[in-house]
């Protein structure tokens, strides 16, 4: 029913078309490094036509022949207005201006120009530039995307030093995170206390925490869309940066005789350096470095090719003890071709591979794992009418999972070699989807998309009596290992197992006047792939899994509201957003559940579900001297296991618990003051309610240790986590004028030096026998930075 | 100069390990007291195993420190499956219940009786036998740190996989043992090699492993239940709230409550068959 209505819609909507209009189609960019813009927007003065640039800076937009100003505008940056006549299709490109006077630049930019950001269907997503990522006080003065996307309401983290982030009540294995469209599977760097992305080589992020538009599939909570710097095409620039942590440095400029540009960054910690030094830890070795490439060739007007790619690593050796290196690494072949004023494509061939290796010295064991994935995509977009705008493509990932191959470190070790079973997939996707002013108030935003995985063979799997890997033993009352009655052996040109799912999405807004709006949006999302980790936090050695035979794909619906608001011209904006998911087939971990090494991950877990709701309310100044927002997220995020047919009442007897990224109330203030040419004032404030954690509700001597006994998962919390950073940007006089220029960034993290805990452990005193709680906190005091930025 | 690299060094250091870490008050649930059953009938190898002691207690609050949980009254039995021959274990009034006649057979199936305050609980379980420890040695290569002490055995594990192991180690003196548990998943049929060191402490260096210093080393067979359960308990033992273990849970042992299942008792009953080892550092 619902595809017929799509149909429908779809069909409508090319008669329309048929009066005599002309198309006006173009790329956008900035005048001074030649970056194409993403998000600028094009309308016709005294119409309600417009359009806005896609992430290429292309933008396409037709209307009824006649003469009309054309206005370009883009967020701190000067308008341009040019008379075009529209009497037969044609292309002009544009190169805008930032805004002269630093005084006015907007620090947080507006998704588009703000009357169009009220009108269009889509919701529930932030965009954050470089420049306004660079402006946040940070942890030890390294400038982090992930953390500033804290900032905003519906996203959270685990706190200091826990990898990745929680969307709307979301797990961390539920985000797309994707730069310049390769998935990256590990966000960060040193166990999350640094994110992988180097600021430097980053031209902007979009997060999408709902209403993901139908050409993004794969993950249930969000999209992180990451994309790269394309390099100076004017000229040559060097940017970099020393801090106490790292230094970057970022080479861009022009190629090809300015067809084209190249951009390599590259940055590392350096603390290694001067670790031999040291007696006591000469040996060990704590580092990370990444390097992001980019370059591009513009063949034509029409056709322009482009190279990304990205390689990182950490490295975590300490002597005679353990070993630890771990990356990220991406490559993206892109050809974008325009077919017509109207019609544009992207096609991408793009690899991405995330490994990890571990040797334990003192057990004499070598762990590798890593998972990898190449992906054909492509993607184009039609500009049918002033009315409708389609979007439409294909993908395919075709992914090898190594779960883990353990080998002795060395000739005396007891180690016996192993291999867990190498795993492999394949997840298609075709979508199509429709950008639609249905009237002059009513707009949507609707596609569909199917969404493929086979599980592909080439490996043996258990089977298990009565095909159940988990049983349930009553006498005891805990789960526990299935019996395995045999295997089979399938082919490598078999299939495990294969499922084919329709995501719908469908956006909706009504424009109140031209200063409000309300929207409304359903979206099914799919995913196939599950990040196998029982511990609070994800840990860089988390092993993915796909779905197969005995994990199903996670399935989510999530519905959303929002009510949308400009002041004062536009200088002030609220945002009210509603909603509320769920989640099929969230797998759940039994009580005691293993999952290092384990090749069987089928016998220790269940088939959940979850489910959050929250409302999140985001008030932003975006002019002036003073810019900031203040991020308020009530919300709620549990999960549950039923025995099913496995039996007995399920994980945590059956009942509903929080999520460990349940938050009830978080907060969150960031605000930046321009003081003058010299001073850039910055700071942020966070409060959240504790993270749910499990207390012990009584103690038993057992072999003449006292143990804890525990109770429900997750009834209890950790201390409210709060902190306020300040930071300051000093810019000198004498940068006026001359090709080099500097800044000096100074910051203070935990201001007030709170000992925020990221655990509470329950341990008994050696000496004294007696139990107590200990707080953990990854930061006992303030933590001062400076950085010194430079450009030349 | 070289100061100022040092500071440099450290701080970065610092970063990666600046947690710190107190004492802080934290208000628990509480709830109400099970009974708690140590049925551990452990055969020292060359021994006749006839003298066994089974504890019982109740649980208490989890900060309670007055531990008077000794729970008397009790009666307690165990019976050979296999032969039917009964043990009928006395009440010592201080929480303890001992028989001097047990007869232990390997790889033998014996079932634990307890009846308390008009309950009755039951458990099974089969004598787990053990090959025995090879040798005895300290060293410093090896362990976590090549200039701190460690005392390690060896022992040999069967060919055929699924043998699991609990050893237990603790120093004279010492209020509390240190208990690790193997399985040979990963080590099928190999010589098998137990390491233990204590860790350094610059305010008292008489914390690790001192020429002089004496140990009792003991490895247990045990079976693969009680080896989750044990693992696990150790598990939460050591690492109950780290945010990188698992979450912490209820530890479910074989003893069932046949009369009211909802009560059911802390603790194990096992049947092991070890060894032992004392060793004192040169």
């Amino acid at each position: 029913m619902k595809n017929k209505i799509i149909w429908i819609c779809l069909l409508m909507s090319t008669f329309l078309v048929a009066q005599e209009k002309f198309s006006v189609s173009g790329t956008i960019k900035d005048q001074k490094n030649g970056e194409t813009l993403f998000g600028a927007t094009v309308y016709l003065k005294g119409t309600t036509n417009g359009a806005i640039t896609n992430e290429y800076g292309f933008f396409s937009l037709t209307a009824k022949k006649g003469t009309y100003t054309l206005v370009v505008s883009f967020l701190g940056y000067e308008n341009i207005t040019k008379e075009i006549t529209l009497d037969v299709d044609q292309t002009i490109n544009f190169e805008i201006k930032e805004a002269s006077t630093s005084l006015e630049t907007v620090v947080i930019e507006a998704e588009e120009s703000e009357r169009l950001n009220i009108r269009k269907p889509q919701m529930s997503v932030s965009k954050l530039n470089a420049a306004t990522i660079k402006q946040m006080p940070v942890v030890l003065g390294e400038v982090d995307i992930i953390k500033s996307i804290q900032l905003l309401p519906g996203v959270t983290s685990g706190g200091e030093g826990t990898a990745g982030f929680n969307v709307r009540g979301g797990a961390a294995d539920q985000n797309l995170v994707l730069l310049d469209e390769a998935i990256i599977y590990n966000t960060s760097h040193f166990f999350g206390f640094f994110s992988v992305f180097n600021a430097d080589a980053i031209k902007d992020i979009k997060l999408y925490k709902g209403d993901i538009p139908a050409k993004f599939g794969g993950r249930v909570s969000s999209v992180l869309d990451v994309r790269q710097k394309d390099g100076n095409s004017k000229n040559f620039e060097v940017n970099g940066g020393v801090g106490l942590i790292s230094s970057r440095l970022a080479l861009e400029g022009p190629m090809f005789n300015k067809k084209g540009s190249f951009l390599v960054a590259g940055r590392t910690s350096y603390a290694h350096l001067f670790m031999p030094l040291i007696e006591e830890i000469k040996d060990d070795k704590i580092s990370f470095y990444d390097l992001n490439l980019k370059t591009n060739y513009e063949i034509n007007e029409n056709n322009r090719i482009y190279l990304s790619g990205y390689f990182g690593r950490d490295v975590f050796d300490l002597s005679q003890f353990i070993q630890n290196r771990y990356g990220n690494t991406s490559a993206n072949l892109r050809w974008n071709h325009i077919f017509s004023e109207k019609l544009f494509s992207n096609l991408s061939l793009i690899y991405s591979k995330y490994n990890y290796e571990l040797v334990l010295d003192f057990i004499k064991l070598d762990w590798v794992s890593d998972i990898q994935n190449f992906n054909i995509k492509y993607d184009l977009r039609y500009y049918t009418s002033d009315k409708l705008k389609l979007d439409f493509g294909v993908s395919g990932i075709s992914y090898n999972f190594n779960p883990g191959e353990i080998k002795p470190s060395d000739p005396t070790s007891t180690i016996n070699a192993r291999q867990l079973d190498k795993k492999r997939a394949f997840e298609g996707g075709v979508y199509v989807s429709a950008e639609h002013e249905l009237t002059d108030k009513l707009s949507a935003q609707y596609g569909l998309r199917l969404s493929t995985f086979n599980r592909l063979g080439g490996q043996i799997l258990s089977d298990y009596a009565n095909d159940l890997p988990v049983v349930y033993n009553s006498e005891i009352g805990i789960y526990e290992e299935g019996e395995e009655i045999g295997t089979t052996d399938y082919g490598r040109s078999e299939s495990i197992k294969t499922f084919a799912n329709l995501e719908p999405r469908l956006g909706l807004s009504y424009q109140l006047n031209d200063d409000s709006s309300v929207k409304a949006s359903f979206t099914r999302t799919v995913q196939y792939l599950h990040l196998l980790s029982n511990t609070s936090s994800v840990t860089p050695l988390d092993v993915w899994a796909p779905s197969g035979k005995y994990i199903q794909p996670q399935k989510s619906n999530q519905y959303a509201a929002g009510y949308y608001r400009n002041f004062k011209d536009k200088t002030y904006s609220l945002e009210v957003e509603a909603y509320y998911k769920n989640v099929d087939n969230r797998i759940d971990y039994i009580d005691g559940s293993d999952l290092i090494g384990t090749n069987n991950i089928e016998t220790e877990i269940l088939n959940g579900e979850a489910r959050a709701y929250g409302l999140e309310i985001l008030f932003r100044k975006s002019k002036g001297k003073f810019t900031g927002w203040f991020a308020y997220t009530l919300s709620k995020s549990e999960q549950r296991a039923l025995g099913g047919n496995v039996g007995g009442p399920g994980i945590n007897n059956g009942d509903w618990y929080n999520t460990p990224f349940d938050r009830t109330h978080d907060i969150s203030v960031t605000g930046n003051y321009e003081l003058n040419e010299k001073w850039k004032f910055g700071v942020n404030f966070i409060y959240q309610t504790g993270r749910p954690v499990t207390y012990p509700d009584g103690q038993y001597q057992y072999e003449g240790l006292s143990i804890a006994s525990f109770d429900a998962r997750n009834a209890n919390r950790l201390p409210a986590y709060h902190r306020l950073d300040f930071s300051a940007t000093f810019t000198p006089t004498k940068n006026k004028n001359r090709r080099w220029q500097s800044e000096w960034v100074f910051g203070v993290y935990n201001a007030y030096a709170r000992r925020n805990a990221a655990s509470v452990s329950f341990v008994q005193d050696f000496d004294t026998g007696e139990n107590e709680a200990r707080r953990i906190s990854v930061f006992g005091s303030f933590i001062p930075s400076i950085t010194y930025n430079f450009k030349f | 100069m070289k100061n100022n690299i040092k500071l440099a060094t450290i701080l970065a250091i610092f970063i990666t390990f600046i947690s710190c870490d107190d004492k802080i008050d934290v208000e628990v649930p509480e709830a109400s007291p099970r009974l708690v059953i140590e049925a551990s009938l452990d055969w020292e190898k060359g021994t006749l195993g006839n003298d066994q002691t089974i504890k019982l207690s109740t649980s208490t609050s989890f900060f309670e420190n007055t531990l008077n949980t000794s729970v008397i009254g009790a009666m307690v039995k165990v019976t050979n499956n296999d032969t039917n021959a009964v043990f009928n274990f006395v009440d010592q009034n201080d929480g303890t219940y001992t028989v001097n006649n047990f007869v232990p057979v390997l790889n033998g199936s014996y079932t634990l009786e307890v009846v308390y305050d008009g309950e009755v609980y039951l458990a099974t379980e089969n004598l787990t036998p053990i090959t025995g420890i090879n040798e005895v040695f300290q060293s410093l290569e090896g362990g976590f740190d090549e200039e701190l002490l460690d005392v390690n055995i060896t022992y040999n594990d069967p060919a055929p996989l699924g043998n699991f192991y609990m050893i237990r180690m603790q120093e004279v003196g010492d209020l509390f043992p240190i208990i690790e548990t193997r399985s040979d998943e990963f080590t099928n049929g190999n010589v098998q090699e137990e390491f233990f060191e204590k860790e350094d402490d610059d305010e008292d260096p008489t914390e690790q492993f001192n020429p002089g210093d004496e140990v009792n080393i003991k490895l247990y067979g045990i079976s693969e239940r009680y080896y989750n359960f044990i693992t696990l308990l150790i598990e939460q033992y050591d690492s109950a709230g780290n945010p990188f273990a698992t979450t912490p849970a209820e530890i479910r042992g074989n003893c069932i409550n046949t009369t009211n299942a909802a009560n059911y008792a802390f603790g194990y009953f096992r049947v092991t068959e070890f060894d032992q080892v004392d060793y004192i550092f040169q």
